[in-house]
């Protein structure tokens, strides 16, 4: 039974996955900023809900106060950082360089604050109940699965149903076009920051309860998204859903054949083949610009 | 001119990187009339337009609204102030349906929930075609639907004055036709004054009040379109 409960924990790793790849490729198709600060967001959230459960607050308010820090940080990047670039109209690349150093920063900044070592939060949660023989499913396993059932389906509703979700999707389309209806692209692209950093809540917080922390979990956070993006096709949001899940069970999945240290490896050889075979993704359209 | 001044530009002056496009241009849209601005590829007309909307930087000289100025205003400011602009190409949303599109505008311009419906309805009363495609995404429209799309947007929030750049692009003549009888309609009803940028010079002077016309960033002729359309020089030119 193996198979089944890497899958069962494959299907957990790639909800994670696919919310906050979700929150990145978001960001990236309505804005086009390659925002690589976005694992930082995560790191960020992790630990506030760490540091909130340190402080003994409850996990209610550690919740909110991660979600707090993230949004608000996704909004300052947008603000303070890219805001500035692409005023002076400052290419793709030197937003990049600017979003990596800022990634780089917090992780070291967390690595300051609460060391480099793994750290974890310990919770009935996490404890493994037999599902059925050999096959042991934990708690936050099913959390992670409502999560993105409930983030995801909660997301669709705000794109179709109000006004700013509108928005976001007509400046994925043309950010000049925004402007002669007489809306501010800037606010449309603070709520796509606002909103993709809070996407990262649901997988710091369930990481933070279950494997564990350290300040460097931002550039894998950041990698998968990528690769997820990539793999879904850019600017398609149910694509890189898909691509999320299919990354985390791959990644697991593959322990059968490999040691789980080359986990990532299978990541990226999937990535890979994609580019090869699909290159606008599973879910993407090949668009002339 | 006997109109009252509505939307004016003294002295403008602007362009992209060091180059000028625009040099001290002077250009008045009257209250209630359609000014047809013509020209060549280049001359500015579409730059002058984004200029009026605040699209683009002023570098010198001033833009009044109603006799106050407005340069620098954002194009959020003016449409709140009553200027709408049709853009160049189409001004739609390709992955929108033209309800959304429709919402999207009505909300843009601060139209109160409670009157949404009826503005909807009264654009649809204005450009009955679109009933027949209102559902669908403004990606699949022809070319001619998608135009149609655009200028009911721009005709949302009611405005006073509507800037239309190159509205006939990509539509055969008698769609063009088609397209601005009805604007041309409201336009005497209600007063609107419109400043139209065009090469499909014939039509657009049947519907207009004024023409000028522009060559290399500065205005070069204005009269009446009658007296263009017998100036066989510029005509040939045009």
């Amino acid at each position: 039974m193996l198979w089944l409960q890497l899958t069962i924990t494959g299907l957990q790793t790639g909800a994670l996955y696919a919310l906050t790849a979700v929150g990145f490729s978001l960001i990236f198709g309505t804005t086009r900023v390659f925002h690589f600060a976005h694992g930082a967001a995560f790191v960020l959230a992790a630990y506030v809900f760490y540091w909130a459960d340190q402080a003994g607050l409850g996990i209610a308010v550690g919740v909110i106060l991660a979600a707090l820090a993230a949004m608000a940080f996704g909004v300052a990047m947008d603000r303070i950082v890219y805001a500035p670039i692409q005023r002076h109209e400052g290419s793709f690349f030197t937003v990049f360089v600017a979003s990596f150093g800022v990634g780089i920063a917090v992780q070291n900044i967390v690595g300051m604050v609460f060391g480099r070592s793994f750290v974890t939060i310990n919770t009935p949660l996490s404890n493994s109940v037999e599902l059925m023989s050999g096959v042991y499913v934990a708690p936050l396993t099913w959390i992670a699965i409502f999560c993105v059932a409930v983030f995801f389906g909660a997301l669709q509703l705000f794109l179709r149903r109000t006004h700013t979700g509108v928005a976001l999707r007509a400046l994925a389309d043309s950010p000049e076009l925004i402007r002669v209806f007489g809306l501010d692209p800037r606010r449309i692209s603070a709520a796509a920051f606002a909103l993709g950093s809070l996407l990262v809540v649901p997988g710091a917080v369930i990481t933070a309860l279950g494997s564990g922390l350290n300040p460097a979990l931002g550039s894998h956070v950041m990698l998968i998204s990528l690769a997820a993006t990539i793999v879904g096709g850019i600017g398609s949001i149910n694509g890189v859903l898909v691509a999320g899940f299919v990354l985390g069970l791959a990644e697991n999945l593959s322990q059968i054949f490999v040691q789980s240290q080359w986990s990532e490896a299978v990541t990226f050889a999937i990535l890979f083949l994609v580019i090869l075979l699909k290159p606008a993704g599973l879910f993407g359209r090949i668009q002339a610009r | 001119m006997s109109l009252r001044p509505i939307l004016q530009a003294r002295g403008l002056t602007t362009g992209y990187s060091e180059a000028p496009v625009l040099e001290n241009l002077d250009i008045t849209l009257g209250e209630g009339e359609v000014l047809c601005l013509i020209g060549h590829n280049g001359a500015g007309k579409s730059t002058l337009m984004k200029t009026l909307f605040g699209l683009h930087p002023a570098w010198e000289g001033v833009v009044e609204l109603d006799g106050r100025p407005i340069t620098g205003a954002d194009p959020k400011a003016l449409s709140r102030a009553g200027v709408a602009m049709v853009p160049e190409g189409r001004g739609i949303f390709p992955n929108l349906t033209v309800d959304e599109i429709f919402d999207l505008g009505l909300w843009a311009v601060g139209v109160p929930e409670g009157e949404r419906g009826p503005r909807r309805d009264w654009v649809l009363g204005v450009l009955p075609m679109i009933g027949e495609f209102r559902h669908r995404r403004a990606g699949t429209l022809s070319g001619g639907q998608a135009q149609m799309v655009s200028i009911a947007r721009a005709l949302l929030g009611r405005p006073r004055i509507l800037l239309m750049d190159e509205p006939s692009i990509g539509l055969a003549p008698k769609l063009f036709q088609d397209l601005l009888a009805p604007i041309r309609a409201l336009q005497l009803q209600e007063g609107l004054s419109i400043l139209l940028v065009e090469q499909n010079v014939r039509e657009a002077l049947k519907i207009s009040d004024r023409a000028e016309v522009m060559k290399s960033g500065r205005m070069i002729w204005q009269g009446r379109p009658e007296e263009l359309s017998d100036n066989r020089k510029l005509m040939e030119l045009y």
